[in-house]
């Protein structure tokens, strides 16, 4: 558009030079044609479409146009008012084209400078990566400002860099970099054309984010060089801005993604908690059933003194195994308001120890062997007693349940340095990989153990906080169709 | 003599720069055969032919790439050349209408005009032009801005030609010389910055001159 402005400028120029001539070149005429003043036009077309230059050149062209008539009015009648008159509308004619000129070019290249900050404001406020959105802005400044544009921006630890000028300490960027100060080097003495180079920091409050560069062939006006360090700060400010924005989506997206995670969470916690409510009901009532229906028998029957003994036997473990999760819940509750479990330390042996909770466990009717491999050299461990049974009796518990009817559950106990280490390990069916990290969690139970075998899903959870609160450390191995070994160290009695 | 000057001081900035090398037996040379020249022409105006030696030899120290930073390479930039001499045909085209409209000078061409343009092209046009183009203008303009280099490079050349014995003392010869030696310093510089060579203002300058010899043959 600019281009085809100009070609029309030109051709309305060199018509109006033509029809001055013709018109104004009257050089016998005795008195100033009132035509000359037909030559302000070249001149006005020229400063409008091609600005100082234009202006400048063709108020010369018209000057040595009229001069030769100019001179002789001059000799032929000297220095009277006619030729006084041309002189001054000459001497106008030499000041208008410059100074209408000049003010074109400025206010083009304000236009220009406008454009130019609107157009680095909407490349920075893009979503895209820095990188590509630098380099579509050093484009853009590129033919604006119709040089060579090299930006360097830092982005937090590293820099990133779209251009061909090197940056390093000795060169005009890194110094605009170490000093915060432009940097103007006049001829970089590599072409027949100088070669100017501007480096101009890019700050934000005061601190370098950056540095851009820029190189010319040719002239680069002091009134140009200030108007790019004005750029610069304007850049600075954008990539402040546009940094700022960056961050504060990426803030809300990692919100959004926190809320999310916390309402999976919340939906997992509310389906275990639902879950255990019905496992607990299940859990509380078998016992409870046994009870009930012993103590009506008992209450309304008569029977032989071993049958009543065997009855009695019956409701006694029920009793034990209801206590046993009614104190799995009260440890339970302790432990999510944030206290220990209550321990009175004394040195257990761990050989007895082992065979009294396989003992408790043991019934005739089981059909899974338990073999303890505890050597005479395996020390006693600093533990609670009871909280040490309820340890044993929940892995060993776990290990039966899950082992296939005549398979053997293992428990090893072994020194280790300062600890006691006792693993218990099944030929179960082992854990899914994703179910494992989770089974120390409180109610999770694998979805593949649900309605297979019944549980509290507190068991391993107790396990854990047991364990710790005797400043030991459990954990686990599984493998599919394997089975699963859980481990655990206690402090050995030294 | 003043002409040797100018292009020895040419030639020694020309060595400070890289590839740098010695110009004293380059500037010998040519004193020489400007000297000789000179001294021929009092004797023959036909010995003016030996001008003509000088643009050769700057022809081989072009070649060489010794004067390389007064502008001259050994490629020729045809659209330059054309500009410059258009831009030389059209200030001397004028200088030649107003000589002959307004202050009444007859156009000639005798025998003395081929003497005076072979003196321009070998001696008058280019120390001046890789001196005060090729040499102070090209460095300021390095260090300044163009408006400056040009502006002290004109001035200087505008000097030279005014303090000039051979300068015919007239009125009009005094304002034409500033007009149009103002005009020629300021295109040929234009043209050395727009073309990165000094053969534009060379052309340029040797067409001027040319017709400026014509005016001042009368």
């Amino acid at each position: 558009m600019i281009a085809r402005l100009q070609i029309a400028g030109l051709l309305a120029l060199a018509g109006c030079v033509i029809a001055v001539a013709v018109l104004a070149g009257d050089a016998t005429a005795q008195a100033a044609s009132p035509w000359r003043h037909a030559y302000a036009l070249p001149v006005i077309v020229g400063a409008l479409t091609f600005g100082m230059i234009g202006g400048t050149v063709t108020a010369l062209a018209s000057l040595m146009t009229q001069a030769p008539i100019l001179f002789i009015h001059v000799e032929s009648v000297g220095l009277s008012a006619g030729t006084l008159d041309e002189l001054v509308s000459a001497a106008i004619l030499l000041v208008l084209g410059p100074l209408l000129g000049s003010r074109v070019t400025e206010a083009r290249r304000q236009s220009e400078r406008y454009a130019t900050i609107l157009a680095l404001q909407e490349t920075l406020a893009d979503e895209r990566p820095l990188r590509d959105a630098l380099e579509t802005l050093r484009c853009r400044l590129g033919s604006r400002l119709r040089a060579d544009v090299t930006l360097a921006v830092r982005d937090d630890d590293q820099w990133i860099m779209v251009g061909t000028h090197a940056f390093s300490g000795e060169t005009p960027p890194g110094r605009a970099a170490a000093t915060a100060e432009a940097v103007f080097v006049p001829d970089t003495g590599r072409e027949a054309r100088p070669r100017r180079v501007l480096a101009a920091p890019l700050s934000v409050r005061g601190e370098t984010v950056g540095v851009m560069t820029v190189e010319r062939a040719g002239e680069f006006p002091a009134g140009e060089r200030r108007a790019v360090v004005v750029l610069a700060f304007h850049i600075g400010a954008a990539l402040e801005n546009a940094r700022l924005a960056a961050r504060q989506r990426r803030f809300a997206d990692e919100l959004a993604e926190k809320v999310h995670a916390a309402t999976d969470r919340l939906a997992a916690l509310d389906r275990a908690k639902s879950a255990f409510v019905a496992m607990a009901s299940h859990e509380l009532r078998t016992p409870l059933t046994a009870l009930v229906g012993y103590s009506e028998l008992l209450a309304t029957r008569a029977f032989s003194t071993d049958e009543v003994r065997r009855q009695a036997e019956i409701m006694r473990r029920q009793t034990r195994r209801l206590a046993a999760i009614i104190d799995d819940f009260l440890d339970l509750s302790r432990l999510e308001r944030g206290e220990a479990p209550p321990l009175r330390l004394a040195d257990v042996a761990v050989g007895p120890a082992l065979t009294a909770a396989v003992e408790l466990l043991g019934g005739p009717q089981r059909t899974t062997r338990v073999v303890i491999d505890c050597g005479p050299d395996v020390s006693a461990v600093r533990a609670d007693p009871q909280a040490l049974e309820r340890i044993l009796m929940n892995l060993l518990s776990n290990a039966l349940k899950y082992s296939p009817a005549h398979s053997a559950v293992t428990v090893h106990a072994r020194r280790a340095a300062a600890v006691v280490e006792i693993s218990v390990e099944d030929s179960g069916r082992g854990i899914a990989p994703d179910a494992l990290p989770r089974v120390f969690e409180p109610y999770f139970r694998a979805p593949d153990a649900l309605g297979r075998a019944p549980g509290s899903g507190l068991g391993l959870a107790m396990v854990k906080a047991l364990v710790e609160a005797h400043n030991g450390r459990v954990h686990i191995d599984s493998t599919l169709g394997i089975g699963t070994r859980v481990t655990l160290q206690l402090p050995a009695v030294p | 003599m003043v002409h040797g000057g100018l292009l020895t001081i040419a030639f020694g900035w020309a060595a400070t720069s890289p590839p740098q090398w010695r110009p004293l037996g380059p500037s010998i040379i040519i004193i020489l055969v400007l000297a000789l020249a000179a001294a021929g022409v009092r004797w023959d105006p036909r010995a003016a032919i030996f001008y003509l030696a000088s643009p050769l030899w700057l022809t081989v120290l072009t070649i060489s790439g010794r004067l390389e930073p007064l502008g001259l390479r050994s490629q020729i930039p045809v659209a330059g050349s054309l500009l410059g001499f258009t831009a030389g045909l059209m200030l001397g085209g004028h200088m030649l209408l107003a000589a002959a409209v307004t202050f009444g000078h007859r156009v000639t061409t005798d025998s003395f005009v081929l003497t005076a343009i072979a003196y321009d092209a070998g001696a008058n046009v280019p120390s001046s032009e890789l001196f005060f183009r090729g040499a102070v203008f090209n460095r300021l303009q390095r260090r300044w801005s163009f408006v400056a280099a040009v502006t002290v490079a004109t001035a200087m050349s505008l000097v030279r030609y005014l303090v000039d014995p051979l300068l015919p003392r007239a009125p009009e010869v005094i304002l034409g010389t500033l007009v149009y030696v103002t005009l020629l310093g300021v295109i040929n510089a234009w043209l050395l910055w727009w073309s990165g060579s000094l053969l534009p203002g060379l052309i340029a300058a040797l067409v001027f001159f040319a017709a400026y010899r014509m005016v001042a043959a009368v």
